[in-house]
């Protein structure tokens, strides 16, 4: 009778079961470690993240944008005020011109 | 605030954490690093990068706490915050491309802070450097699945693949260490 044929993973099957049995120690590296960790929680805690620091100045930086976009606005409308002055004036400088412009 | 003993549930834990109480979350800590330090040690080169996995876990965990649903236990979530940073790891460490050489990095003056993870057995030595070649991916599968024995199910929980995914992913993984294995003889 015919011997039966290894399987060909099984050496890769034994590599693993050697793995799984020696696995790595890590009482050393777990020594203290909720300490390490709680520091580094409190030290991220304390700093402000550069997230947290552009939403407090863009807050702060309201009314300044506010007065700006005012202005902005006034200065607007009054230069559209003087546009309108302009064409009424140029109109009268040269009636004919004012009538193909208005036709 | 609670007192944290071994009978008080995780559940009850993380409303003591979110309600401010930072000895709640020391507790949960104490509880589940072992096993977080098992699955990390599978994927870290050594002890300096194990420490900072373990780190980025619990402080992950820590800081999305609100996000934990109580649908599945505390240890699921965690052991896939845990899974996911393992492969960020395994991916940025692909992405540095190929390791420096020991010598290369005592020339330029490179000192070890941390000791290394010892292998120890020849065998194993072969075996971890095939599992380092292969894909991300690949070796994130085939290391749940072989060396922590976790089910398709449980892999695909872990990663958000689907179970298909993970049993495709985990025969190529398997063929690429065999071939990889072989060429090592």
């Amino acid at each position: 009778m015919n011997e039966p044929t290894p399987h060909p993973d099984a050496g890769l099957d034994a590599l693993f079961a050697l793995a799984r049995s020696h696995r790595p120690d890590t009482s050393a590296a777990e020594y203290a470690f909720e300490t390490r960790l709680m520091a580094r929680l409190r030290a991220r805690q304390n700093t402000p993240d550069a997230s947290s620091i552009w939403a407090t100045v863009s807050w702060r930086f309201i009314p300044l944008f506010a007065a700006c976009i005012l202005a902005l606005t006034i200065w607007q409308a009054e230069s559209a005020s003087d546009t309108t002055d302009a064409v009424s004036i140029a109109s009268l400088d040269n009636p004919v011109a004012a009538y193909f412009g208005s036709n | 605030m609670v007192s944290a003993n071994s009978s008080t549930p995780d559940e009850q834990l993380v409303e003591a954490t979110l309600a401010g109480d930072d000895s709640a979350f020391v507790e949960l800590t104490l509880r589940h690093k072992s096993r977080i330090f098992g699955i990390a040690s599978r994927f870290a080169r050594d002890a300096g990068e194990l420490e900072d996995i373990c780190q980025e876990v619990f402080v992950q965990a820590y800081f999305k706490l609100r996000q934990y649903r109580r649908d599945s236990p505390f240890e699921h979530w965690i052991l896939r915050i845990t899974t996911h940073k393992c492969y960020d790891y395994l991916r940025k460490r692909r992405r540095g491309g190929a390791s420096i050489s020991v010598d290369a990095m005592l020339e330029s003056g490179y000192e070890p802070s941390a000791p290394e993870l010892p292998a120890p057995h020849p065998d194993l030595e072969r075996l971890h450097a095939a599992l380092a070649q292969l894909s991300p991916k690949e070796r994130l599968v085939i290391t749940l699945l072989e060396l922590e024995e976790r089910s398709v199910q449980e892999i695909a929980g872990l990663t958000g693949w689907s179970a298909v995914n993970v049993k495709v992913r985990a025969f190529r993984a398997r063929a690429a260490l065999r071939k990889l294995m072989e060429k090592q003889k």
